[in-house]
């Protein structure tokens, strides 16, 4: 077994320096595990945040995670956010128009696919071991879970005293995936300030056999004779949401459009309600949430969770990888973005499938597409560096405040001085 | 956008310094033991650790939606395959099916496991829903134009079809041309395998979907990739193709 580590990496050793003594973790008991101990991580960060959830490895997603559940030092009682996260299809087109991968659904992300733990891949962390779902079963080595640090969690210098300044801390889960001279590194970041990040992270080596002409490629290699080919990579996810365990939650679309104004522009923000499946797409200043009908925080908002998409590719040539993001009404064989091949449920391949009736939602599930075109540059070789791509997931109203707020501050919600 | 960019960033940060010398990080740490001017006293490191549980003693059946466990798949496999012995077919073309993969099914009201085979002779792809603590089967479904990633056994059965094909002969041929080496037989290649499905260009694998068509990525056994994109191994049809 690996000893326990310091968290070494640059980033934590840089800013160990203004960390502050880790308050003890919450004192609430949480409920019943749903997952045996080797399924379950459940870890608290030096803020006082508890992540809980349950792993398992899917042959063909790869890393599947359940059951997840925040608490914290201020709100003890743990509060289930979602049912599972997983990757839900990998699409790798190359520009030449020869080659064309789909990596979850045509290899998978699990079973002999899936990668040992080894050298550094969970330097830090602790390298868990679980079920890789290979056709022979086998325990192995599989996820690295760490505690990582993420940079300032807040600043605030309003007295004379030394500023309220606090470090923040991510649980990430990893897993790394090796198909074909791609890798690809699974990752969920869970944030002490209930934000989660999924990302995936494709690393590895170009394509070997994928050469081609100037408008297709770039050189690489010495002079300009070896174009590597340029390609995609769109990944999807699939998001399912539990709020407050109670399911059921509503899909809010949110615009904001100018008009006139006097001094500055007048910007107003309005909601769309979406009760039915479709597929969407974002433009300036449009988002998302998905929001619970009756968990609520302790200020009597309802809670949610935004969803935040950054650098973004569509890739427009399939129906599939053009819009962002695809709301659907949760069924159980309904598992990859494409190529769902189910036999219980032959008729629904894809999400353009599970939308055509556009079905009023009672129990909606997300698909989230984040694709990259990627140029290959110089640099790629070898090994390539990791280029990473996936979306956030934020608290909206989830809890009435800053779960991190420090003493001093609780009395801070609202509108100063408001009645 | 902005804190996701910055967040996207420190991300790649982090993952790269992981690979950062022993010695950077105890320079740093050595760095950071003098105290910062200006700074409150008790402002020291927070380890951020997480616990290193010790895996627990493999379990024979797991507790709700935990994965299968080995003895759960090959019993889940043993029911799930009796009723379709005599009618299937497997890759070799022996009768039973091709055992593809098993998963729990999620929310089930107990141990329920999803068995995957392929049957060769009607080209279906056989879902058989399967109570495993009770030993039964629960639910069958079949449907063609179906296609799960291939088994370990296909994976070698379309390597023999390919090498004892015509193609075959060129395969070996760029292998001595990439290794300077005679072939000297299979195990000098490592070859994983994906699903093909043909395109609409693509007259010459037309049947691949309906067929069951696997495309290899192969490599020389501690080397190089060897490039056989073009060929395509038709494991219903037990034929080779060359894709447009």
């Amino acid at each position: 077994m690996k000893p326990l580590y310091r968290c070494l990496t640059g980033a934590a050793a840089l800013t160990a320096g203004l960390l502050i003594a880790s308050p003890s973790p919450a004192a609430h008991a949480a409920p019943a595990a749903p997952c045996n101990a080797d399924s379950t991580v459940k870890e608290t960060l030096p803020n006082g945040t508890t992540w809980q959830m349950c792993w398992r490895i899917h042959k063909m997603h790869g890393l599947v995670l359940e059951k997840v559940s925040v608490s914290s030092t201020r709100y003890p009682d743990p509060v289930q956010v979602l049912d599972s996260i997983t990757v839900a299809q990998l699409n790798v087109p190359y520009d030449t128009g020869t080659t064309e991968y789909n990596d979850i659904t045509d290899y998978g992300f699990g079973g002999g696919y899936l990668q040992t733990l080894g050298g550094d891949d969970c330097k830090g962390g602790s390298a868990r071991v679980g079920i890789d779902n290979n056709a022979e079963p086998t325990r192995r080595a599989v996820l690295c879970v760490s505690a990582e640090a993420s940079g300032h969690a807040y600043r605030l210098a309003d007295t004379a005293e030394s500023p309220f300044a606090k470090q923040g801390h991510d649980l990430v889960l990893r897993t790394i995936s090796k198909v074909g001279w791609y890798e690809y590194i699974t990752e969920y970041r869970f944030a002490d300030n209930g934000r989660i990040t999924a990302r995936l992270g494709a690393t590895g080596d170009l394509s070997p056999g994928d050469y081609t002409t100037t408008d297709h490629g770039w050189p690489i290699g010495k002079g300009a004779k070896h174009y590597s080919s340029n390609h995609y990579h769109s990944a999807f996810w699939k998001v399912d949401f539990n709020i407050g365990g109670v399911g059921n939650e509503k899909i809010e679309q949110y615009d904001t459009k100018q008009s006139g104004g006097a001094n500055s522009r007048v910007l107003t923000t309005a909601k769309t309600d979406i009760t039915t499946e479709g597929s969407f797409t974002k433009i300036n200043r449009r988002w998302w949430r998905v929001v619970s009908p009756t968990s609520k925080n302790a200020d009597g908002h309802a809670r949610s969770y935004q969803l935040e998409t950054g650098a973004n590719d569509p890739y427009e040539a399939h129906p599939e990888t053009t819009p962002d993001v695809t709301f659907t009404q949760h069924k159980p064989c309904e598992n990859f973005a494409t190529g769902n091949a189910d036999p219980e449920c032959a008729n629904r391949t894809s999400i353009i499938d599970y939308t055509r009736d556009k079905e009023p939602m009672t129990n909606p599930v997300m698909w989230v597409r984040v694709g990259f075109h990627h140029v290959p540059r110089d640099e790629d070789q070898s090994p390539m560096p990791v280029h990473w791509q996936g979306f956030d997931l934020t608290p909206r109203d989830f809890t009435e405040m800053n779960t991190l707020t420090p003493p001093e501050r609780r009395d801070v919600n609202g509108q100063p001085g408001g009645a | 956008m902005a804190m996701r960019r910055r967040r996207l960033a420190w991300g790649i940060v982090g993952v790269t310094t992981v690979v950062l010398s022993t010695a950077f990080a105890v320079a740093t740490l050595e760095a950071s033991a003098e105290p910062t001017p200006g700074s409150s006293p008790g402002a020291a490191a927070a380890p951020s650790t997480v616990s290193n549980p010790s895996p627990g003693p493999a379990a024979s059946a797991g507790v709700e939606d935990d994965p299968l466990t080995k003895e759960e798949v090959n019993q889940a496999k043993t029911v799930a395959m009796v009723p379709l012995t005599e009618s299937a077919k497997d890759v070799t073309g022996a009768k039973g099916p091709e055992y593809l993969s098993a998963e729990i099914v999620v929310g089930g009201t107990g141990r329920d496991a999803a068995v995957y085979f392929y049957d060769y002779s009607t080209d279906e792809l056989v879902k058989q829903v399967v109570d495993v603590t009770g030993g039964k089967v629960t639910g069958s479904f079949k449907a063609k134009q179906m296609q799960l990633p291939a088994s370990d056994r296909e994976v070698a059965t379309a390597v023999d079809l390919l090498l004892a094909d015509a193609a075959g002969t060129d395969v070996r041929a760029l292998y001595t041309k990439v290794t300077g080496k005679p072939w000297t037989g299979k195990d000098q290649l490592k070859v994983e395998a994906h699903i093909y499905h043909a395109q609409p260009a693509d007259t010459a694998a037309a049947k691949c979907g309906e067929h069951r068509c696997l495309q290899l990525v192969a490599r020389v056994t501690d080397g190089p990739f060897v490039d056989l994109n073009d060929l395509i191994i038709d494991l219903s049809g037990r034929t080779v193709v060359r894709a447009k």
